[in-house]
């Protein structure tokens, strides 16, 4: 498996090469950043006052973080993970992947890691867009100048982590919708009205069962200086393994293998 | 030895008939096996058993002697196929398709030149595969199956949508390749005019039920046997006891008569003897039935 592991992610990798979930890893990762840049720049009170708050860098991460997590990372996994599935129906491409001599479990996991790798990438360059947000609005502000203060490394790494891991529950089940459903809408739809459902019963109380709210409740929760009543960590890494194994079953399970 | 073998293999799609009824494909090792059917009689899903894109629920999967559920990995590192359209993507360049499925062979990186310049590709360049004509799809296809040098192609339909040209090009190759590296070729199509010039052995496949498997000699031999001597002449009824008396099978008798190709010596005999009898002759001729006819009606049986 390992040996034939390491050549699948391989080949997945070049697969992903030039397509749009590619494209829209580099877009998603700066569209943010970029409306924050222009936020900054328009209404440089705002600047004012997280240069004068003493938490310059946790305050723009904050505000990323605020417009991404409700709506635009969950969006995102959606549709880049459809996308990536997709590259396979749309080029009638499964039927050669199933007769090349690899186990079916190295094809499944290698698409989902390199999924997994794709959303570090996100990850990565959303916080060079953070970065830029903090300094580029800081420079041409004629009150303002580089924001030379101190970063708290835990803070960023823990809170990256975090977001990270509660996005997993998406990524796992968008993948098993998408590689079920041969047809780009049904996948990208329920997907959409996961996330859309779970934005509008933000406040109901089973909503921590609800995985496409979790980046939007640990936005909530991580604001919150109660502590919160579930381990949004453990549910998140529950479903991910939950999802994952349902969706190698269906996968390997299916009469047709294209 | 049968390079790929399917014993009583039958196969049914929910809520519709039969795809296959027990079919028992034998392809020789060494050959071209030109596998024919109309539209829908079960070639492509025959095709897609033996490499187990569909689940089999009924007989059985040999290839290269050994059974596919419990060899599959083995034996696909062995076949390179090519099922309906080329399964190619479109937004790479040929060279990053094959990169791809170098991966998943676990080839050198040497072949994707060899097999580009073996299809004429190699001046493709950065052009995406998505602008190729279909011609060309067609051929970066074939460089996929070829890829890892296989002991076995599985072809269904390969020649779809190409002009002439572009057909007798991929003949061409095919039989160089099963001449000069002694691969094995099972090649679908609904036209026998389309392989007859190319393979060793035909299977042919209506309904979901194999009519015929056997060498193009054999299915020529039909053709010789189905053949016919037609005789005319100004008294039919004495020349029928003539063809008795040659102890000649005759078919029909009414107008003109009508029976199996006999022997050249048997026609030379009843020509004299119907001359020697003062019978003119007005036509005496052997009717041949094309293959296609004879293919045409084992389809229709």
């Amino acid at each position: 498996m390992n040996h034939y592991f390491i050549h699948t992610v391989k080949a997945e990798w070049i697969k992903k090469r030039r397509s749009f979930a590619d494209w829209l890893v580099l877009a998603g990762g700066f569209f943010v950043p970029l409306l924050l840049i222009i936020i900054l720049i328009c209404f440089p009170k705002q600047l004012l006052s997280i240069h004068a708050s003493g938490h310059f860098w946790e305050q723009v991460f904050d505000k990323a973080w605020q417009m991404m997590a409700f709506m635009l990372l969950p969006m995102g996994i959606v549709l880049a993970v459809s996308l990536v599935v997709q590259i396979e129906f749309r080029n009638n491409s499964w039927k050669q992947v199933h007769t090349s001599p690899v186990p079916f479990a190295s094809i499944y996991f290698s698409k989902l890691l390199v999924l997994l790798v794709m959303l570090l990438q996100l990850f990565l360059l959303f916080n060079i867009g953070i970065f830029l947000a903090g300094v580029i609005p800081s420079l041409l502000n004629s009150h303002t100048s580089f924001p030379a203060y101190t970063v708290n490394h835990v803070f960023f790494l823990e809170r990256n982590l975090h977001y990270f891991i509660t996005s997993l529950p998406m990524v796992a089940l968008q993948y098993m919708l998408s590689l079920k459903f041969k047809n780009f809408l049904v996948p990208i739809g329920a997907g959409l009205a996961l996330t859309t459902g779970a934005l509008i019963a933000l406040s109901w109380k089973y909503i921590y069962m609800i995985p496409s709210s979790y980046t939007a409740l640990y936005y909530l929760q991580s604001n919150n200086p109660v502590p919160p009543a579930h381990n949004l960590l453990l549910w998140s890494l529950g479903y991910f393994v939950f999802f994952s194994l349902l969706g190698y079953w269906l996968y390997v399970s299916g009469k047709e293998k294209g | 030895m049968y390079c790929a073998e399917t014993r009583q293999l039958s196969h049914s799609f929910s809520s519709h008939a039969d795809a296959l009824k027990s079919v028992n494909l034998q392809v020789p090792g060494g050959s071209i096996y030109g596998f024919l059917g109309p539209n829908g009689a079960g070639k492509t899903t025959t095709l897609r058993l033996l490499l187990g894109l569909l689940k089999i629920k009924e007989g059985e999967v040999l290839l290269f002697n050994k059974p596919l559920r419990k060899q599959r990995l083995q034996s696909l590192a062995k076949i390179g196929s090519m099922i309906e359209s080329p399964s190619i993507y479109s937004h790479l360049t040929a060279t990053e398709n094959l990169a791809i499925y170098r991966e998943l062979y676990q080839c050198s990186g040497q072949r994707i030149g060899e097999v580009l310049s073996l299809v004429g590709l190699s001046e493709t360049g950065k052009k995406k595969a998505g602008q190729f004509s279909l011609g060309m799809k067609q051929r970066l296809g074939l460089a996929i199956a070829l890829l890892h040098q296989p002991a076995l192609l599985v072809l269904d339909e390969p020649t779809n949508g190409l002009d002439p040209n572009g057909i007798i090009e991929i003949r061409d190759l095919l039989k160089k390749l099963n001449e000069e590296q002694g691969i094995s070729i099972i090649i679908s199509s609904h036209l026998l005019s389309e392989i007859e010039k190319l393979v060793t052995h035909v299977g042919i496949i209506s309904k979901g039920k194999m009519v015929f498997q056997g060498t193009l000699n054999e299915l020529t031999g039909k053709q010789q046997q189905s053949s016919k001597l037609i005789l005319e002449t100004d008294d039919p009824g004495r020349s029928l006891e003539i063809c008795r008396q040659l102890e000649l099978n005759v078919i029909s008798g009414n107008g003109k008569i009508t029976l199996p190709v006999p022997s050249r010596e048997k026609i030379a005999a009843l020509n004299r003897e119907l001359v020697n009898s003062n019978i003119s002759v007005f036509e005496m001729s052997v009717i041949k039935k094309d293959l296609e006819t004879i293919f045409m009606e084992l389809i229709n049986q």
